[in-house]
């Protein structure tokens, strides 16, 4: 616990740093992008880490979240600052309303069944002309005016700590659920279903309010991802979207908070890193989804963790081996 | 009206495609509890493999599809080998995962090898009207439509009838009394999940013919399939046939009445209202398996 509290307010302060010494606007940008996953990756972890049922529909969440900033600031003509909140109401409402239908089946019902709420999102956003503008997309969301004089470097200088503000408050969040009790509730619904029933834990409640909190992130994500690319299309609920979160938080280690911010940031410069790359890239990223699962099944963080709870027991053999050489020396 | 018909033939003639698509799915859910979402990949293979066969090799249709199944067979067979066995019993997560990376993996790697250009397998007859009264039906898909009958029911013969399908039910029941009895469980499940390959890959050809193979085909293959395999129920041989048939008809009603834009959302519709209300699938006797 105060390691991981540590870890995040460690992380968070360095980050905060970074833009005084990078100048570089590329940098600047794929910064961004490491943030902006790591939201994403921090919301899909409440539920695959916490819930313990594996969602393959969160880009449902951030999709509704992206249409929802984009359709009040172009139509509705919101400030920025009014419209990121909301389009995290809205996604966590549509939360409650996926949630409390998916939550009730578990295993391969409730991925299969997450996956279809993400794709009828998509085909509406893709279908719905009138309201989304189709497969074209809603372009030109605007960004605040100021920003037009203020140049480029200043510009990205401005999403990055709006990035790292909405990174702070899904970390805030998270951190506040996860050693609540009604986290630890889900967490017990997460290791044995009936010993928490047994104990009063209601497994729907815990989980509901861990997915509904996982909604309201990722659509907070959406919201900053329209205004900072300024173009939202159907393309946001694509399957891709979800594959790099589930790796993130996959290859950090579900189930904790450090992990999946060290999943967005391997991930994200794995991929502008390989970009070079193309098409062979997502071959790649395949087999390291297989390598995980068979080779590193609790992640980067389960790794460590496993590290040091070896490390105790091993270490007095190596403390005698080493202490009569230094005798012979 | 006078249009129903034809709309009720096309409905059963995809129903039947669907259908063919979702056994291998079916099966390997069913008997091996492993959500393969690589599953569609495994058609895409099938199909464009297909494509090589009869036009670069030459052959005709029905070798090809011998070749083809033979390749897939041994395919799914290393893969479950390799693969799918280290996490055998873990639960049902690192399975997803693991296919899910699979299905990456293949998919992205068959876009290196052969672009995104639709690939036609030279299929078996031409593709000629037949006039059934008012009711036109391409003779490709007659013949399509009869080729998935009979490979429905050769599966469903060597599930219930042969030595190797009494060794699969038994190793789905109790894989422990199984070992007991003396079956190799280890090579069951392999030969299960070849076999699934093989029906994916079998009809991801035969279709092939009709349409034409495509590298990118695999998710939405993929979904379809789960929306079958939800609706008939998981593992239920019959309820794969009956859920790819009222796939079909629904989404050729919804395309001819309503809107052809939506027409993939019926399927989805149909996967959410039948985990509301019928979670266990219209062939709702939880017991019943392939």
């Amino acid at each position: 616990m105060r390691f991981e509290r540590n870890a995040l307010l460690a992380t968070l302060l360095i980050t905060a740093l970074l833009p005084l010494v990078i100048r570089d606007q590329y940098l600047l940008h794929v910064a961004i992008m490491v943030l902006f996953y790591a939201v994403l990756a921090t919301s899909l972890n409440l539920i695959v880490g916490y819930v313990g049922e594996f969602s393959l529909g969160h880009t449902a969440f951030l999709g509704t979240g992206a249409y929802a900033a984009a359709l009040l600031s172009t139509k509705l003509g919101w400030p920025m600052w009014a419209t990121i909140p909301a389009a995290g109401l809205l996604a966590a409402f549509m939360g409650l309303l996926i949630g409390s239908i998916t939550l009730r089946l578990q295993g391969p019902f409730f991925v299969i069944v997450t996956l279809s709420f993400a794709e009828v999102l998509r085909l509406v956003a893709d279908n719905w002309v009138a309201f989304t503008n189709g497969p074209m997309g809603i372009a030109g969301v605007p960004q605040p005016s100021w920003l037009a004089q203020a140049g480029n470097l200043a510009t990205r200088q401005f999403y990055f700590y709006l990035a790292w503000g909405v990174l702070a408050i899904s970390l805030y969040l998270a951190y506040r659920f996860v050693y609540s009790s009604a986290g630890r509730a889900a967490v017990a619904v997460r290791e044995n279903r009936y010993v928490a029933q047994s104990v009063g834990i209601r497994p729907f409640r815990y989980a509901m309010l861990a997915f509904v909190l996982g909604a309201l992130l990722a659509g907070m994500a959406g919201g900053f991802y329209a205004h900072y690319i300024s173009f939202v299309g159907p393309e946001v609920f694509r399957f891709a979207f979800m594959v790099s979160m589930i790796i993130m938080v996959l290859i950090g280690g579900k189930g904790t908070l450090v992990g999946p911010l060290l999943g967005a940031l391997l991930v994200t410069f794995l991929e502008e890193y390989l970009r070079e790359a193309k098409e062979l890239r997502l071959s790649l990223f395949g087999l390291a989804v297989m390598g995980i699962v068979l080779f590193l099944p609790r992640g980067l963080m389960g790794f460590l963790a496993t590290r040091r709870e070896v490390r105790p027991t091993a270490a007095p053999p190596v403390a005698v081996a080493i202490a009569p050489r230094r005798q012979g020396v | 009206m006078d249009v129903l018909p034809q709309f009720l033939v096309n409905g059963l003639v995809i129903g039947s495609f669907y259908a063919l698509s979702a056994l291998g799915l079916t099966l390997i859910l069913g008997l091996m509890r492993v959500v393969n979402f690589a599953h569609g990949e495994l058609y895409m293979l099938g199909g464009v493999m297909g494509w090589w066969v009869t036009n670069a090799l030459g052959l005709d249709f029905l070798t090809g599809l011998a070749l083809v199944a033979l390749v897939m067979g041994v395919f799914g067979w290393l893969v479950d080998r390799v693969l799918i066995e280290r996490i055998r019993s873990q639960g049902e997560e690192p399975g997803i995962l693991l296919t899910i990376g699979l299905s990456i993996f293949l998919a992205n790697t068959a876009l290196l090898v052969f672009g995104t250009a639709p690939l036609k397998v030279e299929g078996p007859v031409s593709s000629g009207p037949v006039f059934f009264g008012p009711i036109v039906v391409t003779k490709i898909r007659l013949f399509a439509v009869a080729v998935c009958a009979v490979l429905i029911l050769a599966a469903y013969l060597l599930i219930q009838k042969t030595r190797l399908g009494r060794a699969m039910r038994a190793t789905f029941q109790d894989p422990m009394a199984a070992q007991l009895a003396g079956i190799k469980t280890a090579n069951i499940y392999a030969c299960t999940f070849a076999l699934g390959t093989i029906i994916a890959s079998m009809a991801g050809m035969l279709l092939g013919s009709i349409y034409s193979a495509q590298v990118s085909i695999g998710g939405l293959v993929s979904m379809k399939a789960f929306v079958v395999v939800i609706l008939g129920g998981m593992g239920s041989f019959a309820g794969a046939v009956v859920g790819g048939l009222l796939l079909g008809i629904a989404e050729s009603l919804w395309g001819g009445y309503v809107a052809t834009g939506w027409v993939d959302i019926i399927g989805f519709a149909i996967v959410i209202l039948t985990l509301v209300f019928r979670p266990y699938g219209l062939f709702s006797r939880r017991a019943e398996r392939a």
